[in-house]
């Protein structure tokens, strides 16, 4: 009897207590959306919720303290873009930079000569800058020119110099016999014109005409040379 | 909350303007760092900074409303704030005294405290005495405001999950301010 009494008492206390602790769920979601939970509710319940409240009260002064610190880290942490513009924009700068650089190496490569031709011709109309070679000119046709004078080959033409570049016309320097040389290409000339010129010599019935291939690159060495006229560069003679 | 004023002030902010993002961060700043403070401890003010960092850095591609921008806030400090857990069990630091310890107020000194005179940080230092994901849902629905679908993306875990360990915190909290309460004249029997 007594084992049955401590049961029933046992039994009591866990039902009593499991009573004051079960959840109520409607209690919890009131809580938890911070609504009243009523006078019905025990009293664990209402203290409950003024602890749930004071979780959510206003912000204190500790809290806002930052306030500045986390302003200024904000400012210095905002990506380039969003931040305020304080001057003009660089943008500009650089493309004006970019743009006198590319200038420079233009007009540079046109000092140099090595632009091609219509750019070049360009170049020599406007900074002053190297004609266009001539080799790379589209060919005129020859018939007003007539042969000079010099048509001996005497009036040869600077040694391999190549350097005169308007010396087409009117300079028929071309050898009165026919040879069959890559004309200029051995005078040790080495711009790009000579082999181009040569290209066009390589004719054997171009004789005594004032070709458009005569440029003066040495091919107008003396006659009789035995058929290495042009070889040299024309300062041979003798 | 702003709400109404919320899209000028996020677009402001976004753009730049100092006084649109302190407006933000005083309504912000102190839920997060109840937040924080209940699952990171000490390393609150600092997780929060980091946070902070964050949105200035990101606040130009954010796109939502003010419910979602709590949501997106609230995600990053959780992931800042793991982030420095697994940062710390990497490193531990051998306690070199026991302030940290003490900064934790024991379970039955905080409900005594919390009857007597219930102020925010003693709330938080209650709720704080729950297992840390309990004690992190309810902040998040009662202090930050966020219902169960929110927290649930936040934590990651369903809503039901999330009403469960909430219901289930408030039972503990409740447990002890009963227990609390019946034992308090002599509060030399508090058992929590």
């Amino acid at each position: 009897m007594r084992v049955f009494a401590d049961s029933l008492a046992e039994m009591w206390s866990f039902a009593s207590r499991r009573s004051r602790l079960s959840p109520d769920e409607a209690t919890a979601e009131l809580l938890l959306a911070k609504r009243r939970v009523g006078q019905h509710a025990l009293a664990s319940e209402r203290t409950l919720e003024l602890v749930l409240a004071a979780a959510a009260g206003p912000a204190t002064e500790r809290e806002l303290a930052g306030e500045a610190a986390a302003v200024t880290a904000f400012l210095a942490a905002l990506p380039e873009p969003e931040r305020p513009r304080r001057g003009p924009r660089r943008v500009p700068a650089l493309a004006v930079a970019f743009t006198l650089v590319a200038l420079l190496a233009l007009c540079g490569t046109a000092e140099a000569g090595a632009l091609p031709a219509p750019l070049q011709q360009l170049a020599h109309q406007a900074i002053n800058a190297p004609a266009p070679s001539p080799a790379i000119r589209v060919p005129q046709p020859s018939a007003d020119v007539t042969p000079g004078p010099g048509a001996t080959g005497s009036q040869s033409a600077p040694a391999g110099s190549g350097a005169s570049q308007d010396s087409r016309a009117g300079n028929p320097s071309a050898s009165p016999k026919p040879t069959h040389t890559n004309n200029g290409q051995s005078n040790g000339n080495s711009q790009p014109t000579a082999s181009t010129t040569a290209t066009a010599t390589d004719s054997t019935t171009a004789t005594a005409q004032p070709t458009k291939t005569d440029n003066g690159k040495g091919n107008g060495g003396t006659p009789g040379q035995g058929g290495k006229n042009g070889n040299g560069n024309g300062n041979s003679q003798g | 909350m702003l709400v109404g004023d919320f899209p000028e002030v996020l677009r402001r902010a976004a753009a730049g303007d100092a006084s649109a993002f302190a407006r933000l961060w005083r309504d912000t700043h102190p839920p997060l760092l109840r937040y924080l403070w209940v699952s990171a401890g000490d390393a609150a003010e600092d997780v929060a900074a980091d946070v902070w960092l964050e949105v200035a850095r990101r606040i130009g591609s954010f796109r939502g409303g003010e419910h979602e921008f709590r949501g997106w806030l609230f995600t990053m400090a959780r992931r800042k704030m793991i982030d420095r857990h697994r940062y710390e069990a990497r490193r531990p630091v051998s306690p070199t005294s026991d302030g940290e310890l003490l900064d934790r107020p024991a379970a039955d000194d905080t409900v005594t405290a919390a009857l007597e005179y219930i102020s925010t940080e003693t709330a938080l230092a209650l709720i704080a005495t729950l297992p840390r994901d309990q004690a992190e849902i309810i902040v998040l629905r009662v202090v930050v405001g966020l219902d169960a679908g929110a927290v649930a993306q936040i934590v990651g875990k369903s809503p039901g999950a999330v009403r469960v360990a909430a219901h289930r915190g408030l039972r503990t909290l409740r447990d002890r301010m009963a227990d609390a309460t019946v034992t308090s004249p002599g509060r030399g029997g508090v058992t929590l």
